[in-house]
């Protein structure tokens, strides 16, 4: 086993990867631990792969190269370096610049207190919009979920091994990795770290990628209120509008009975019964989730326990060698 | 060679070497959330209350992320005493999964539940132990003479309990009582997780056990704050619908969702032959009404479906019937055979 594992995936956003590899290299060799760099490459970047053969083969740098098959997304590709990872400590850096190297022994050594340390790129650049967007962004996460971060979007993080085999992140999980481990009950730190001069935002922010993070926001919403309780998810979705279009409904019964108004030939009838009909759709869809959860329910351990004290079996035997009657 | 196997098989193994391991008569678990005044007193009433009954037993406390001392001075109790042993969560989970952690872990044929903040009163444990020993699986506590606010606690739990006992067809006088004693090889095998612990007996008819439901006291609080509250109506019928769903039908999920789309179909079809009515009437042809019966249609259409898609779920499933009536079957014929075994000894 190694002492630490750093782990940069590269995706579609990265920067020149032979001098980033060297940097990391040297960031991580300045630590005195034993190490290993992995570079996973998601999908085929034939530039890429050129850019880091020449670091191990003109810079003599024994990085490790990973070529996935196809693009499967940032937390799979991280589970598969897992999988591969030698350390016990892992670090996963962005294939781009945004925390100056030179931080990195540092914050690998404050590391050693939690499983999960965070960075938080501080000074920061960027505008008065750029920073709002970012301030709303991690309060509506505060609000949905309790927990509070500030800095989500820094990949830059320093990880105990565990963490990462606990948590089996899939599809754009990669960023909402703190969010998940703070809900499995790691212990979590925040700490500042100087933004690197490269790290460069702009440009990065589409309409598609608001709409994306939004999606995300309401996933990790379910994931992290209702995983177990699908019933009170969609119930309460179901309910609100079932309700809506049973009240509408009475009063338009109301108003045929007792008002002579013809009911056949509203449309509010349409409306009505088509909220009725949608609300206890999603309360099937609700009682399908808990039955999909009970019937795994087994399996699902809920709970983490951090230590059992005083579990020791071979004393409890001692104790308990009389013959019972059952 | 160590191979993979299926994970049903495991979980049979799983439940064999569970039963081997039941090595206590009596495994007592609490569930302690916050509870740095009580956990002491609690400890010493436990172990009085216990230690009379001379049988091996083994205490569990189970701290549910608290954030104050309860978890230091567990720690100090079980340095002393080897019967106790201390399950810490990482964070705060709930009273559910606190107390399927201690059932998991426990090691005696009986398990007994209570509450950590001494409003059950650990004395009264013998007694449930002795229904137990009647030959019944599942023992409840009921908290006749309860201390509690009136409005805000006993009326709105008396409704509760009323409804329960309606739906589920358990009549339990008080399902929030904590204070309860199940066959381990039950209760171990019935799955416990959100927020289900006061329909324990509720969900353990799925196994068809015998219930007993005793008078056990209760005292006001002394310390510390209540941490359940009353605005939980919502919650509970919902939790309702869900246990009614999953011990009437969760290995006949077509069945109950046809029933659910029966009375939208009938409507449907009734609104359709209405409009057709009207349109050889009247002449005309009314838009809504005619949309409103295809709906009603659809919606049962799709309610069938889901009921498919149930059985796909209860098919790949690792819950079934079987093992419910399985285990009933099993703890009947133990209890026979060790009167069998009497009967041979005395002749």
């Amino acid at each position: 086993m190694l002492q630490l594992s750093g782990m940069v995936v590269v995706g579609s956003r990265k920067d020149n990867l032979r001098d980033l590899a060297r940097d990391y290299w040297r960031a991580l060799d300045a630590t005195n631990q034993t190490f290993e760099l992995i570079f996973i490459i998601d999908g085929h970047q034939d530039d890429a792969v050129s850019e880091l053969e020449k670091v191990r083969s003109a810079d003599k740098l024994p990085i490790k190269i990973v070529q996935l098959s196809r693009s499967f997304g940032d937390a799979t590709a991280l589970m598969c370096g897992v999988d591969l990872a030698l350390g016990e400590t892992i670090v996963t850096l962005p294939a781009y610049y945004q925390v100056d190297p030179e931080e990195l022994p540092a914050l690998i050594q404050q590391a050693t207190e939690c499983d999960v340390l965070l960075v938080r790129r501080n000074p920061r650049r960027g505008g008065k919009f750029e920073r709002f967007r970012r301030r709303v962004f991690h309060r509506i996460l505060e609000a949905i979920t309790d927990y509070r971060f500030s800095d989500l979007g820094c990949y830059v993080r320093v990880l105990d091994r565990k963490v990462l085999q606990e948590l089996r992140l899939y599809g754009d999980q990669h960023r909402f990795l703190p969010v998940l481990a703070r809900n499995a009950g790691f212990t979590i730190t925040e700490v500042d770290a100087k933004q690197s001069k490269h790290d460069d935002f702009r440009s990065r922010y589409r309409a598609r990628e608001y709409l994306h993070r939004l999606l995300d926001i309401f996933t990790i919403f379910f994931l992290v209120r209702f995983t177990k309780k699908p019933l009170r998810f969609f119930g309460m979705i179901g309910s609100l509008i079932g309700i809506a279009g049973g009240l509408i409904l009475a009063v338009l019964v109301v108003e045929r009975l007792f008002m002579g108004v013809a009911l056949a030939d509203r449309p509010a009838l349409l409306l009505s019964s088509l909220l009725v009909v949608l609300g206890l759709q999603l309360f099937s869809l609700g009682l399908l989730g808990e039955l999909i959860i009970f019937t795994h329910a087994r399996s699902l351990k809920e709970y983490k326990i951090a230590e059992i004290i005083g579990a020791d079996d071979s004393g409890a035997q001692n104790e308990t060698s009389q013959p019972t009657l059952n | 060679m160590f191979t993979v196997l299926p994970a049903k098989i495991c979980w049979k193994y799983l439940n064999l070497i569970k039963y081997m391991r039941n090595q206590y008569d009596l495994s007592v678990v609490v569930p302690f959330l916050n509870e740095e005044e009580s956990i002491r007193h609690m400890y010493d009433a436990v172990m009085s209350a216990v230690e009379p009954l001379e049988r091996p037993f083994e205490v569990i406390f189970v701290d549910d992320g608290s954030t104050d001392r309860t978890l230091e001075i567990g720690r100090e109790l079980a340095a002393e005493d080897d019967r106790l042993r201390i399950i810490s969560f990482r964070r705060n989970y709930g009273q559910t999964p606190a107390m399927a952690a201690g059932i998991d872990h426990a090691r005696g044929r009986v398990i007994v539940t209570m509450d950590g903040d001494l409003q059950n009163d650990p004395r009264d444990i013998g007694a449930l132990l002795e229904k137990i020993e009647e030959g019944y699986d599942l023992v409840v506590g009921w908290r006749h003479n309860r201390q509690d606010k009136l409005i805000s606690r006993k009326i709105p739990s008396f409704i509760a309990n009323r409804l329960i006992g309606k739906v589920t067809g358990v009549p339990i006088k008080d399902n929030g009582c904590s204070l309860k004693a199940y066959r381990a090889d039950i209760i171990q095998n019935v799955p416990l997780y959100a927020e289900m612990h006061r329909f324990i007996p509720a969900m353990a008819a799925i196994a068809g056990p015998r219930i007993a439901e005793i008078k056990v006291r209760h005292h006001a609080r002394n310390f510390g704050s209540s941490k359940y509250g009353l605005s939980r109506v919502y919650k509970v019928l919902l939790d309702l619908l869900t246990i009614k769903t999953l011990t009437g039908f969760f290995s006949r999920p077509t069945l109950w969702f046809s029933l659910l789309g029966m009375p939208f179909a009938l409507l449907g079809i009734l609104f359709s032959i209405a409009t057709v009515f009207s349109f050889f009437t009247t002449g005309s042809f009314p838009m809504p009404m005619a949309g409103t019966g295809l709906l009603f249609i659809a919606l049962s259409m799709f309610l069938f479906f889901n009921g498919i898609l149930g059985e796909l779920v209860y098919n790949t499933g690792e819950t079934r019937t079987e093992d419910f009536a399985r285990m009933t079957i099993s703890s009947r014929s133990d209890n026979d055979s060790a009167t069998l075994i009497k009967e041979f000894d005395t002749k």
